[in-house]
């Protein structure tokens, strides 16, 4: 026994292996979540758009400061530099623009990617029988027309005259040599082009792919392994393979890190917690990694159910939000590594905005809060502390994802703080699949559901702000105006927005979009998420986007010295 | 006998259609259909491409449809196409199942070969050191979450050590000179799954052998052939295991049969490419051709277990007949 308990305490004084830093040879990441094929157009899943930048590159992205940044384009057309010019057909405004494909853009197997390869993406994108997850992007393109003899010259036609017209990081070119003969046997059949479509049958082909990188194999629920693409467009990658390891508990990805099974956590792998954990022991321990925290546009908030007689008044709105210590909830639970959010807007985005011209801000004051609620008829009740009116507690009830260690943190916190001014909170968490799936989804909360929305710079908040968007039979439940708030100014400001071309008065009309969420509060805002990755220290030139457009955007320059 | 393995073949088909309308018909009760857990994640969807996904995957129509739908396509041998993965059922299940199958059956014959002299000796010698021992030891594996004894082994043995991998099937991208070279890597990558999945099962066998050993050496017969002077070997072998075995093989029969239903936990700690987690994301997702699939496999490999447990008793006791 004795024997045994030595050696048990030998292994634990063991030190801990140290790993050979990667070398530009392979670099080995791990992801969390499952992924798919990756034909872009279809694929639906997170996973497989992190990584699909490294395989296929579109006409332009956005870079981490939030900029366009043109890829397989020459130049991103505009009203300003000609390439783009607004038409009248029919009594319709229309834009016409001039997309032209770099000369060395090619697919992986040296075939040349020419504007023939959008304008079939086209076709395919907008088949019913095609299971195109989002269209907005493909429709807003109602042709595509070149001349023969210049056919990487493409003339976009687009339906509307949108600002935002260029804005195509989701129009992913398929290659019409590969995939053409597929999809006229099986355009006609539901679901038959995502069923037989080369990215399934054959994805190590390297001809369905343009990044700086092709598949060289795929084991779906496993891994995928990339390659160099030696008829890349730009500089030859820097690292020779990179190979995406699935490792589905976030528990073992920093054992797996640490063993050397992978070299480096992408952004879609440890949670919050466990990043501010491991970034300890890296310090601690002086490992040869980088905890990187980049504060994202993933805005954490909380709707308001409109509908809820308490929630209508707009002094309790208010009261709520000055009841709650935002800097002093994200200094102690996040240690200030995701910034207290003070309205849709994160600060990162060019249309973001604190002047308190436009920003009504609700400071922390138990005073102010105590005096909204009594203002609004809600007597303090000195044997339980909570307030009554006409004989009613002033309750609420407040829910999330359950299991989510920070969300269920957070909700401890906000109890206690609205306790302190006389508000009951009822905690009521769902699994997530129940929560999302149908609570949120179909307005089903009855006071409060806090939640994160994941959105882009320079993003118009149609979908979560217009009163078309309060989710209903009618629409399908597609609407996320989950508080179900009605504003016709905010209406017709975001109507506004799709069609202005001058970027100064669409500022202005952001500035004003801001003025009136923050004047009603239809949702408490709470903190901007962090991205993280944990990245070897020799690794350069990867800088996290913070946006839905990830940082494997350049993976071409990354390199491991 | 062959006329009651066949109306238990018969009563075993009719059993697997009416729990696979049973779990059709439950998942589609679970909120949020693929469409709407799709919309929570792309805000940017409309109403329009809801409407159209629905038509398009079929969800638009009432659950009995879509069940008779999925039969026919199964009737046609078509196992239908995963909406997590897009790619074909098949594609993606197959390589799953045999992993999980290579994984449980090993850490099965791993666990009885342990677990069976254990659990003889330890009833052989009762309130002795072995088996005070063993006793702490089968409890200890019961009690063990199987989750923390995987990451505690990968932190001793890959993390510390670097003995083995911490997590996957086999090395990626790795060039093997020979079949041989291939298995030993596997063999290195399945070690510790092995391991963190058997040491639960161990203490489970372990205490049913026991008991049932036990019961059995205080039994008239026993006691006669030991009497008639027969060996200890084939006194405790021959006679007293032989009869011991009956609640044991139903034990094993229904371990058998979770074969190919994966270990979701020990599958999901070391990253191991097996059915568990298929079936967990895909009931999770309403992936419903392969939770189906799923499901089918499972429901089919418990009730053709029983039958076998059943029939295996007439073979181990004679007693026992079913003509």
């Amino acid at each position: 026994m004795k024997k045994i308990f030595l050696a048990a305490m030998s292994l634990a004084v063991l030190p801990l292996l140290v790993q050979a830093k990667p070398t530009n040879k392979e670099l080995k990441i791990g992801i969390s979540q499952e992924f798919e094929s990756l034909n872009l157009l279809i694929a639906s899943t997170v996973a497989a758009h992190y990584m699909g930048p490294l395989v296929i590159r579109t006409l332009n992205t956005l870079d981490p400061d939030a900029k366009w940044y043109p890829m397989l384009a020459k130049q991103i057309p505009t009203i300003k530099n000609g390439l783009a010019k607004i038409v009248t057909v029919d009594g319709k405004k229309k834009i016409v623009a001039t997309w032209e494909i770099i000369d060395k853009a090619k697919w992986g197997d040296g075939t040349d990617l020419t504007c023939a390869d959008f304008q079939f993406t086209l076709k395919v994108g907008t088949n019913n029988n095609v299971s195109t997850a989002e269209r907005e992007t493909i429709t807003l393109v109602e042709k595509i027309d070149f001349d023969p003899k210049t056919p990487r010259k493409c003339i976009f036609t687009y339906e509307k005259a949108k600002w935002d017209f260029a804005n195509l990081p989701q129009f992913y070119p398929l290659p019409k040599h590969l995939e053409s003969e597929i999809y006229e046997k099986y355009k006609a059949e539901p679901l038959g082009y995502d069923k037989n479509t080369n990215y399934v049958k054959n994805p190590t082909n390297p001809g369905l792919y343009c990044g700086p990188y092709v598949v060289s194999e795929m084991k779906l629920g496993d891994h995928v392994t990339m390659v160099r693409n030696k008829y890349f467009y730009g500089p030859q990658a820097k690292i020779e393979k990179i190979i995406f390891k699935l490792i589905p508990n976030t528990g073992t990805l920093e054992a797996n890190l640490r063993s050397g099974t992978i070299d480096m956590i992408s952004n879609l792998g440890l949670t919050f917690d466990q990043a501010l954990a491991l970034d300890k022991k890296v310090k601690a321990e002086k490992l040869p990694y980088d905890v990187q925290f980049v504060q994202s546009n993933t805005y954490e908030h909380i709707d308001l159910n409109l509908d809820n007689p308490i929630l209508k008044d707009i002094n309790v709105r208010k009261a709520l939000l000055h009841a709650i210590n935002r800097d002093d909830l994200v200094k102690a639970l996040f240690e200030g590594k995701q910034p207290p959010a003070l309205h849709f807007i994160d600060p990162k985005d060019p249309w973001y905005t604190a002047d308190p011209k436009f920003v009504k801000t609700y400071r922390y004051s138990k005073r102010d809060a105590d005096r909204l609620l009594t203002e609004a008829g809600w007597k303090k009740n000195d044997k339980d502390g909570y307030r009554y009116k006409d004989g009613k507690k002033l309750s609420l009830s407040l829910m999330s994802t359950a299991g989510n260690k920070t969300r269920e943190t957070v909700e401890a916190y906000l109890q206690e703080e609205w306790k302190q001014v006389g508000v009951e909170i009822t905690i009521k968490n769902q699994p997530g699949r129940v929560f999302f799936g149908e609570t949120t989804r179909k307005h089903a909360f009855e006071g409060m559901a806090m939640y994160a929305w994941a959105s882009n710079p320079e993003n118009n908040p149609r979908s979560t702000q217009h009163s078309k968007s309060i989710p209903s039979a009618k629409n399908s439940y597609s609407g996320q105006n989950q508080p179900g708030w009605v504003n016709p100014k905010m209406d017709a400001a975001i109507d506004a927005m799709d069609l202005e071309f001058d970027y100064n008065k669409r500022l202005d009309l952001a500035h004003e979009m801001v003025k009136y969420y923050s004047e009603d509060i239809p949702v408490l805002p709470l903190y901007y998420r962090a991205d993280i990755s944990v990245v070897p220290k020799n690794l350069k030139n990867f800088r996290m986007s913070g946006h839905q457009f990830y940082e494997t955007y350049n993976a071409e320059n990354w390199s491991l010295e | 006998m062959s006329s009651y393995i066949l109306r238990r073949i018969i009563q075993t088909m009719i059993m697997i259609a009416l729990v696979s309308y049973v779990c059709f018909f439950l998942m589609s009760l679970m909120p949020g259909d693929p469409i709407e857990l799709m919309l929570s994640s792309n805000p940017k969807m409309t109403t329009a491409d809801v409407e159209r996904l629905r038509e398009l995957y079929g969800l638009n129509q009432p659950a009995t449809t879509r069940y008779i739908n999925w039969v026919k396509t199964i009737a046609h041998g078509d196992l239908g196409y995963s909406r997590t993965y897009r790619v074909p059922v098949t594609e993606i299940i197959g390589a799953r199942l045999l992993n999980s199958f290579i994984l449980s059956l090993i850490a099965l014959i791993f666990s009885l070969a342990i677990a069976i002299p254990l659990g003889v000796f330890s009833a052989l010698r009762p309130n002795s050191k072995l088996d005070t021992f063993v006793s702490i030891f089968s409890f200890t594996g019961i009690s063990v979450p199987s989750f923390w004894l995987g990451l505690l082994l990968i932190l001793i043995f890959a993390v510390k050590l670097g003995w083995l991998p911490a997590g996957g099937t086999e090395t990626i991208d790795a060039e093997f000179s020979s079949s041989w070279r291939y298995f030993w890597d596997r063999g290195l990558y399945i070690i510790l799954p092995v391991l963190s999945l058997s040491l639960q099962q161990i203490g489970r066998f372990v205490r049913f052998v026991r008991s049932s050993m036990r019961e059995t050496l205080q039994t008239d017969f026993v006691r006669t052939a030991k009497a008639k002077g027969l060996s200890m070997h084939d006194v405790i072998w021959k006679h007293a295991f032989r009869n011991a075995l009956i609640p044991v093989i139903t034990i094993i029969a229904l371990s058998i049969s979770t074969i190919f239903s994966g270990a979701l936990l020990t599958e999901t700690v070391f990253a191991y490419q097996g059915v568990g987690k298929l079936i967990y994301d895909s009931i999770m997702a309403n992936d419903y051709n392969v939770a189906m699939v799923s499901f089918i496999i499972s429901v089919s490999m418990v009730l053709i277990m029983s039958l076998v447990a059943d029939l295996l008793y007439g073979v181990i006791d004679p007693r026992i007949s079913y003509s």
